[in-house]
């Protein structure tokens, strides 16, 4: 049921826009109670509701002028570490004509903010900054008289500057509030009674021990089992004294995994205008694959992985004659407030979400379960109440990104170019299917599976999968041919952009020295070491990406030295914060290429804490050389997920370079 | 519940707190001081590093009780001044959802008292208990060489 609320919220927002024109209201006098309410929690001063029509729906923006002439702005967004809240106040500044100290920016409130959609698939840059630009042009327009113009690129004073962290200062004091942080007054504290499987029903349980702590309440709504307290430290300790029994789900062994993707998969049907369409045709891919002079079919893999953001859920619900206002760090607070509403039978007019900036999510923070936890147990207890998830919980209470198998076939003409491709990705997802190559004949499709475990959205979702198998394909061509992979790869690739990403990386990392010093027959630095390189390219959410890397491979131990990488966003909006993006996201990539999985076994997750899961540490960092080209008379794409596509499929070119051996599996180096 | 005394940030604290509480939850739910973060609870992310009686410790793995003296990230800056470590983490703008810092500079603080003047190497050695989801570590190793410079430089003016 909830999926389907979550299917249709996504719909609305799910084709790609641009904007186009506007129209601009002062508050209407005719107002709702909601809006009242609005009105009532924004305060005086001098509110502008503007409409920006992009593509095919009416996009809104707030902007309200305070009394002393500093400007308050609205979005749904939110802020969990890829910059919004700093890009998105640029934006107004811009085109306010005011410092960046003059906007203050209200984020993720469902009460005060427009639903601008939700916080994923990298829309904020390429969707939400023009559609804001374009209201805070009019407002200015609107105030001062004058005909109402962008700031064109060229003159640009606050975007396309490297700004600094509007939040910077709050966070390196410690003073600014997370989630996790927010108290309010009358607080008491719950934690959840939770089943060791992952899905499971109660069927009885007892809490004679718990309920002796002192001011401890247990209480019960279905399968929800909480135990309220005055303090989260005696919250935990007397759920930990309440026995319960479950009837667990039990669930499909993960050995058999790629087998049930294939045996309940549905074959994907074209949808040209979804963001992520799940068939992309050319040509005539049977004749193009009979009639190649030689032919490779590989099968690629990658396990199921956790988001692990450092800070795991947290939630704090209160309720009051106008309903409940659940606190919280989700990336979605409207779609959460249908989520919260479904699940406690309520008008999502009674439901305020207010989404502070969160602790990383990384595409783990898109559900309310969280939310529903602590807006139900408030609702139990008749006090307001928060709900801290551990690290426990964080693990194996959320949801997965999902395992992918990926079947690739393909062919190549006389002159040692492919010809054609048959692609087929079980159960990953779509996001990232189309190729960054010319292939004259292809036939790329995501058929979706029934995994039995919940999964979800992830940092630039199956693209990671998606382009770890293409790539490592692409590389075995090369190889195949006895032709260098970057020479194989420009063969395919008409992107101008592209191939100026990846001859620039090439050019800094030295690939042709490199690739000659370090091959499987060059000793290493130790007999038992071996040292090779690779690269790997992606032209992915209109942004131009190229890698290069260097590992030193050990038996099983696999380090990656060097980083070499190229990033073309368009224009970029704030340099700094661009760079600092990608070169996290391809450091955050280096654990699901090499070490990350989440195991399962019959009925339980069996990765549940940090220590049972590699992720990468300062240990691991490679030198690093990670470089923009900034084009300002290009449109800017976003960069918050992209580059995490790059990181896998170098690593598993260079360990074939290093070692011969050719791994199809992610993570390429696990148990390490 | 027993009453614990603590000095936290030069500043005498007491209280009741439950018997079993972490010094984390006593900072962040009994003193009120939530710049101190929640990670994992194991010792294994670093984001409730704090100095107890001058030395780095996991607060989510210590007892309340057996420290007199601790630090956290709120009583760093002095006078209205960032310490230059904090300095140093915001000229680099070295986080992104800003998460880890808090630890990351208690961390950097204990490792520059005791190696004014580190390698980087020796950077990465020290704070490789601490854990940056979102992959700043590039800026962090860059931030805390240059904080040990500034600090450096203080020293030698006296």
């Amino acid at each position: 049921m909830a999926e389907d609320a979550r299917t249709r919220y996504k719909r609305r927002f799910d084709e790609d826009a641009g904007p186009e024109t506007y129209t601009i209201v002062e508050a209407p006098e005719d107002l709702t109670p909601d809006r009242r309410a609005f009105l009532a929690a924004l305060g005086g001063g001098l509110l502008f509701l503007v409409t920006v029509r992009a593509g095919a729906r009416d996009m809104p923006v707030r902007v309200q002028v305070a009394p002393d002439g500093t400007y308050r702005a609205f979005t749904g967004k939110m802020e969990m570490g890829q910059g919004s809240r700093t890009l998105l106040t640029q934006a107004f500044a811009e085109e306010l004509g005011v410092p960046v100290s003059q906007v203050d920016l209200v984020m993720g409130d469902t009460l005060l903010c427009p639903d601008d959609g939700g916080t994923w698939a990298s829309v904020t840059t390429p969707v939400t900054v023009p559609v804001i630009r374009k209201a805070a042009a009019a407002v200015r327009a609107e105030r001062s008289g004058s005909r109402e113009a962008l700031v064109t690129p060229d003159a640009w004073t606050t975007l396309g500057q490297s700004v600094p962290s509007v939040t910077g200062p709050s966070i390196v004091t410690g003073a600014k509030l997370y989630p996790s942080d927010l108290r309010v007054p009358g607080l008491r504290h719950a934690a959840i009674v939770r089943s060791p499987h992952h899905t499971a029903t109660l069927t009885a349980y007892d809490v004679t021990a718990a309920e002796r702590l002192q001011g401890v309440r247990v209480l019960r709504e279905g399968d929800l089992l909480a135990v309220v307290a005055d303090d989260m430290t005696t919250a935990r300790r007397a759920a930990a004294l309440v026995t319960a029994t479950w009837a667990p789900t039990p669930l499909a062994p993960q050995a058999d995994w790629a087998h049930r993707f294939k045996q309940t998969a549905v074959a994907p049907v074209e949808q040209p205008r979804a963001r992520y369409p799940p068939l992309l045709r050319r040509g005539d891919i049977d004749a193009g694959l009979s009639s190649a002079v030689r032919r490779l079919s590989s099968s690629y893999w990658a396990a199921p992985i956790a988001h692990v953001p450092l800070e795991p859920r947290a939630a704090v619900a209160l309720w009051n004659d106008d309903g409940v206002t659940v606190h919280c760090g989700v990336q979605a607070p409207f779609l959460c407030r249908q989520e919260v509403a479904q699940a406690l039978q309520l008008q999502p007019s009674r439901v305020r979400i207010v989404a502070h900036d969160s602790g990383g999510a990384y595409g783990g923070k898109q559900r309310g379960e969280c939310e529903i936890e602590a807006a139900r147990v408030a609702r139990l207890a008749g006090t307001p109440i928060r709900i801290a998830w551990t690290r426990e919980e964080e693990f194996t209470c959320s949801y997965t990104r999902p395992a992918g198998l990926v079947e690739v076939e393909s062919g190549v003409d006389a002159n040692g170019r492919l010809q054609a491709m048959r692609f087929a990705n079980y159960n990953s997802g779509a996001a990232g299917l189309a190729p960054q190559y010319d292939i004259p004949h292809h036939w790329i499709g995501f058929f979706r599976s029934d995994a039995g475990v919940r999964q979800g959205s992830y940092r630039s979702l199956a693209a990671v999968v998606n382009n770890f198998a293409l790539e490592a394909h692409v590389d075995e061509w090369a190889a195949a041919l006895q032709v260098d992979p970057v020479e194989f790869r420009l063969r395919h690739i008409s992107d101008a952009r592209l191939r100026e990403a990846i001859t620039r990386t090439t050019r800094r990392f030295g690939w042709a020295a490199a690739r000659a010093a370090a091959t499987p027959r060059a000793a290493g630095p130790s007999a038992s070491a071996q040292r090779g390189v690779g690269m790997s390219c992606n032209l992915e959410k209109d942004a131009r990406l190229a890698l290069c890397v260097e590992v030193e491979v050990r038996g099983r131990d696999v380090r990656v030295l060097r980083m070499v990488a190229t990033g073309d966003f368009g224009a970029a909006l704030n340099p700094d914060a661009l760079q600092n993006q990608m070169t996290g996201a391809m450091v955050q990539g280096l654990g699901g290429a090499l070490w990350e999985h989440v195991t399962y076994d019959a009925t339980a997750q069996q990765t549940r804490r940090l220590s049972q899961y590699r992720v990468p540490r300062f240990r691991d960092l490679p030198s690093m050389d990670v470089q923009l080209i900034d084009r300002r008379d290009v449109e800017p794409a976003g960069a918050g997920e992209s580059p995490i596509t790059l990181t896998a499929p170098a690593i598993a070119a260079a360990i074939f370079a290093a070692t011969g051996q050719r791994q199809r599996t992610l993570p390429l180096a696990p148990g390490r | 519940m027993p009453l614990l005394t603590l000095s936290v940030n030069d500043r005498a604290w007491s209280g009741h707190v439950p018997e079993s509480a972490t010094l984390l939850e006593v900072l962040r739910e009994h003193v009120a001081l939530t710049g101190t973060k929640y990670g994992c609870g194991e010792g294994q992310c670093g984001s409730c590093t704090v100095l107890a009686d001058g030395k780095a410790v996991r607060a989510c793995r210590t007892a309340p009780t057996a420290v007199r003296a601790v630090t956290t990230i709120e009583g760093l800056a002095k006078g209205g001044r960032l310490h230059p470590i904090q300095q140093a983490f915001l000229d680099a703008q070295a986080f992104q959802c800003g998460f880890c810092t808090p630890g990351m500079v208690m961390g950097a603080a204990a490792l520059l008292a005791r190696t004014p003047q580190p390698t980087d190497e020796q950077i990465r050695q020290a704070l490789d208990g601490h854990l940056c989801r979102c992959g700043t570590y590039p800026r962090i190793v860059r931030a805390v060489r240059e904080a040990a410079a500034t600090l450096a430089g203080e020293v030698r003016r006296g």
